[in-house]
């Protein structure tokens, strides 16, 4: 076998190795990409409306950046609610995806009935718990 | 990465690993022979399978874990063919046995989900215990399960089928099931684990008997290193532990005080035994020990500065020249014939596949999933570090295999095995 042509067929395979690690590093980056961006059915809205509460059910705003709920004033949103903490919890929209993330509040966040420790990715119908609130990402 | 990309790159690894055998039969003046299409069906089967159980048992996994594996193991088998094709043959076959093993593995969690090994959290403790106690069995005598030593080494089992025997390293198996105790006993024990009411002038200091489980731990891995003499497998053990408590507790005191104990006991176990002794002179010194221990590490280093930028050609070089070159040092092998393109290729895939671990790691919500995905990470990544950096010389060399590249059966079936978990773990957290 000519010594050319080895040479040759070795920088192909070389060439190919290289090939396929790229092809693996895209789509790892592609599949990275659709977390954020999932489109079609799981999109998370981003209108998040109270279903219960002592005084404000029907209340409904939409989140566009970052949205902080709690007891006090200063909050974008004010619960009344004895049981939520002065600054409770914040929501951020970003390229349609709608996270909460609980500020350390004393009686905790719950997404579907569950209390969240981490930043936790809303879909649309999921329900959000604030002491005895409850509303619901639409 | 949609399943067909996942599928097309698998089919991408078998012409590679084809490709690469016809290399090295080319340049061994030999020709087209059916070892080529045996490798490229073989890998095919291999990684194929997998692909198929993972796609009916857990569609929802990460796709980006089987083709970095499939790349090694490519690799692998186009190296191991160069130095020694009926060992080649025998890895085809483990790969195999190995692949129908995670097949297997899958289909169980399909109906059984992962959570259910942590009621039998003692039952795990005892089993791997029993797998690490194994190769201390005697040598010679009527069981038909025997202990054997290799290299200075006592991590080998041997059974006696009656026709044929069969060995491996029930370590291997051992470090998974490891992994899958701690992360069920720190999932429980997390919080307390983290509490740190102790202070010491800056530094907060976690109460002492919360060092317990990782004193406990430290004395077993170093059980380890003085029953088996296996430097590798103990160091592992260890790390893997304070990578968890780390993952768990995020707290990185456990790193330090952990780091502390692994140099204590490896200083100590420098002064007691005469193997260790061996390996640090043979990475301080290789050139000084050249008849002698550092032979193997000296050979290494020839090897791999005669590999420039793309490499002497599969089969054109000299690998053959080290010792255990398709084993522990099937790194300096493919950097000698493949070069420095070659060896960056395989630590990219190494990396990729640990950044892919951690990501799965990550993004985990439930607490036992999240630190057996860490541990199982951990575990790959350090043997990976621990065996590279042997080659390299950057720390001593540890008797223990590049995961998925070297040949060795209980090794691979360990890695496919934790490639099934981590795949597990995803698919669950998606659903």
């Amino acid at each position: 076998m000519p010594e050319l042509i080895l040479t040759l067929l070795r920088l192909i395979f070389l060439a190919l190795v290289y090939l396929f690690i790229w092809q693996v590093a895209r789509a790892i980056a592609r599949h990275l990409g659709l977390g954020r961006s999932e489109g079609g059915s799981r999109r998370a809205g981003n209108r998040v409306v109270v279903v219960r509460s002592d005084s404000q059910a029907g209340l409904a705003f939409a989140v566009n950046g970052a949205t902080v709920i709690g007891r006090s004033d200063q909050a974008d949103v004010k619960l009344e609610d004895p049981y939520a903490s002065e600054f409770h919890l914040r929501l951020v929209s970003q390229e349609g995806a709608l996270t909460v993330s609980d500020l350390g509040s004393t009686n905790g966040t719950y997404v579907n009935g569950r209390r969240i420790t981490t930043p936790t990715a809303l879909q649309r119908g999921d329900a959000l718990q604030v002491g005895k609130t409850v509303m619901e990402v639409r | 990465m949609t399943r067909t990309v996942e599928g097309g790159l698998l089919t991408g690894a078998a012409v590679l690993a084809a490709f690469g055998v016809t290399l090295v039969n080319l340049a061994g003046g030999g020709s087209l022979d059916a070892r080529v299409g045996l490798t490229f069906v073989v890998m095919l089967l291999a990684f194929g399978g997998v692909h198929l159980a993972i796609r009916r048992w857990a569609p929802s996994a990460s796709n980006a874990l089987l083709p970095p594996a499939a790349l090694l193991t490519a690799l692998g088998l186009a190296e191991i063919h160069r130095l020694d094709p009926a060992r080649a043959a025998l890895q085809q076959w483990w790969l195999l046995i190995a692949a129908g093993l995670a097949v297997g593995m899958l289909r169980i969690f399909a109906t059984t989900r992962l959570d259910t090994i942590r009621r039998y959290r003692n039952l795990l403790l005892a089993g791997a215990l029993v797998l690490l106690v194994l190769p201390l069995l005697p040598s010679s005598g009527p069981i038909p399960i025997k202990g054997l030593e290799a290299n200075g080494s006592r991590l080998w089992v041997l059974i006696d089928l009656g026709i044929t025997e069969m060995r491996f390293q029930p370590g291997e198996i051992a470090k998974l099931i490891v992994v899958l105790f701690l992360a069920s006993y720190l999932a429980e024990r997390q919080s307390s684990l983290a509490d740190r009411p102790r202070k010491v002038g800056p530094f907060h200091l976690p109460e002492p008997r919360q060092l317990f489980p990782l004193v406990l731990v430290w004395a077993a891995s170093l059980g380890v290193l003085v029953g088996q003499r296996d430097l590798g497998a103990s160091l592992l053990l260890f790390g893997a532990f304070v990578g968890m408590l780390y993952t768990a507790t995020g707290r990185p005191a456990y790193l330090a005080v952990g780091g502390l104990l692994a140099v204590g006991g490896g200083f100590a176990a420098y002064r007691v035994f005469d193997h260790v002794v061996r390996r640090v002179e043979a990475w301080i010194s290789p050139f000084e020990h050249f008849e002698g221990s550092g032979y193997q590490v000296a050979q290494a280093w020839f090897g791999m500065g005669t590999g420039s930028l793309s490499g002497s050609g599969l089969g054109l070089g000299r690998p053959d020249l080290i010792p255990n070159a398709d084993t522990d040092f099937i790194f300096a092998a493919i950097a000698e014939e493949l070069g420095f393109a070659g060896s960056i290729a395989v630590i990219a895939a190494f990396a990729m596949l640990v950044a892919v671990g951690f990501g799965i790691a990550l993004r985990s919500r439930d607490r036992f999933r999240k630190l057996t995905a860490a541990g199982l990470t951990w575990v790959f990544a350090l043997q990976t570090l621990l065996i590279l950096g042997g080659v390299l010389r950057l720390v001593p060399l540890t008797g223990i295999t590049l995961p998925f590249v070297s040949y060795g059966g209980s090794s691979l079936v360990g890695n496919f095995l934790l490639v099934g978990l981590l795949a597990r773990i995803s698919h669950e957290e998606q659903t």
